[in-house]
């Protein structure tokens, strides 16, 4: 192999590092598309025999969006082994317990239960918050697109802001806001 | 009615269930006796000294005269027959039938292809190089030389040979033949042609079976640069350009699988760009790159293996790299 083709073949097997923000996204839609960057099936040599797989990132899994009544009603199963060893731990309580579990675990089930998924998973990094260390950081040279805008909450915006924007109409004096 | 329809609703069911599907895949049958047999014939063939080669030529119905005629044919050249033999009697051959007829005390002349293989020989080096400057008219001389001798080289020329079929033609002394005498014995049809045909016919020859091995190579390969990045810079200081390069792209960089891509610029224009698991490398990688395409072989050239006769030199306005 000359010089040339093996750069080629170096920066074709490149592994790519992605960023992704789990704030206010479903994380079971979001496994889909961090599935396809850590399998590597965005690229056009993916094949399912070939290491081509990159790195996916996620931070603010704390922050992540349940659908409906998701937080009470869905149950994680577990179960030790041992009789009477089962239990379910509800999303909620999950969540409280480790808030990277439920991104973590969305991401797990979205791969097909082969031999690789396992190493597969290797390649995902979750933290609950913004702060990642910062070599990690080092290496991201790309962001994954969220699925969902997050829009801002008025108690976020400045009250200066606020009180400063453009009306329609004002309250008279003597209403009472409920 | 809906009886009926139950019935047959059934019938099919009950004649597949009915019949009777193999459990077991065919497989051959290898008889118990046929290991330890041929294990035995083995012992005994090395017993008697290996396995014995005997040339096709000394089978009762080989027709020398037929397979030189052939040969010819299959090649679509008019050979004169006188030089087709003499091209394909090696030195060791003469030698060994001269030995014979001393014993026997006879003696007839026997003509060997060494002056036909010097010929060829000449031939082919100097029309490869000549080929070889035409269709890469800006690649360097040394680069155009190594070219040239990895095509003239035994082995290249002994592949060829082996693979038109000379092997069992050839007069030698031993056989299997060796690679020399192959490569010998090509350089000497290359002769006869030159004699028999002219020097167009011969020229086509040689570009048809030993140009042609370029096929699917890299000509870079051929000609090793040490500092490729020094040499850029010299070709460019030439013209009075400056060469700047740009990191442009990193991957993985605290990784042991960092990969960079560095961006050669002149004059703030991307010429060419190089990966590499080092920033030195990917940056040496680009000025390859740089070269490849000042010396007009990038990858996607398409090679040129349809000059018609014989070209004419001109190395006036090449890049002489030794000189800088």
């Amino acid at each position: 192999m000359s010089a040339c083709k093996r750069v080629q073949q170096w920066a074709t097997f490149a592994r790519t590092w992605h960023i992704f923000d789990c704030k206010w996204q479903d994380p079971y839609q979001s496994a889909g598309v961090i599935k396809k960057y850590l399998m590597g099936m965005h690229k056009p040599i993916y094949h399912p025999l070939n290491d081509c797989g990159d790195v996916v990132v996620c931070i603010n899994s704390r922050e992540i969006a349940l659908r409906g009544e998701d937080w009470r009603r869905r149950a994680y199963f577990h179960h030790t082994g041992y009789p009477g060893g089962a239990s379910w731990t509800l999303a909620w309580e999950l969540h409280n317990k480790d808030p990277t579990m439920i991104i973590r675990k969305a991401v797990y089930r979205a791969m097909q239960g082969n031999l690789q998924r396992r190493h597969t998973m290797e390649r995902l990094f979750i933290y609950p918050g913004e702060d990642i260390p910062e070599d990690v950081l080092q290496n991201v040279t790309n962001q994954i697109r969220q699925l969902r805008l997050v829009p801002t909450r008025l108690d976020h915006i400045p009250e200066e802001e606020v009180k400063n924007y453009p009306k329609v109409m004002d309250y008279p004096e003597d209403y009472i806001l409920k | 009615m809906n009886k009926i329809c139950v019935i047959r609703r059934f019938i099919p069911l009950t004649t597949k269930a009915m019949k009777c599907y193999p459990t077991t895949v065919q497989t051959q049958k290898i008889h118990r006796w046929v290991a330890p047999t041929l294990m035995e014939l083995k012992v005994r063939e090395k017993k008697l000294g290996g396995k014995k080669y005997s040339p096709r030529n000394t089978y009762l119905e080989w027709n020398l005269e037929a397979e030189l005629y052939a040969f010819g044919k299959r090649l679509n050249e008019d050979f004169d027959s006188d030089l087709l033999l003499q091209a394909f009697t090696d030195r060791s051959y003469v030698i060994k039938e001269e030995q014979k007829q001393k014993d026997l005390g006879i003696d007839i002349k026997m003509k060997d292809n060494r002056e036909l293989a010097s010929n060829g020989e000449e031939f082919i080096k100097n029309y490869v190089q000549v080929y070889l400057e035409t269709i890469l008219p800006r690649f360097p001389l040394e680069g155009v030389s190594g070219v040239r001798e990895h095509l003239i080289s035994e082995e290249s020329l002994a592949h060829v040979s082996l693979h038109l079929g000379t092997k069992d033609i050839i007069l030698a002394a031993e056989y299997p033949v060796d690679r020399f005498i192959l490569a010998n014995a090509f350089k000497a049809i290359v002769g006869a042609l030159l004699q028999s045909s002219g020097d167009e016919r011969a020229a086509h020859f040689v570009r048809d079976f030993v140009i042609a091995q370029l096929q699917g190579k890299d000509v870079n390969e051929f000609w090793t640069i040490d500092d490729p990045y020094e040499m850029l810079t010299n070709i460019l200081k030439k013209e009075g350009a400056t060469l700047e390069p740009r990191l442009i792209g990193e991957a993985g960089k605290n990784t042991i699988l960092a990969c960079y891509r560095v961006g050669l610029y002149v004059e703030k224009k991307m010429i060419s760009s190089g990966y590499g698991e080092s920033i030195k490398i990917a940056k040496e990688m680009g000025a390859r790159e740089a070269l490849k395409k000042i010396f007009g072989t990038e990858d996607h050239m398409k090679p040129n293996f349809q000059l018609e006769g014989i070209p004419k030199p001109n190395t006036n306005i090449r890049y002489q790299i030794a000189a800088s």
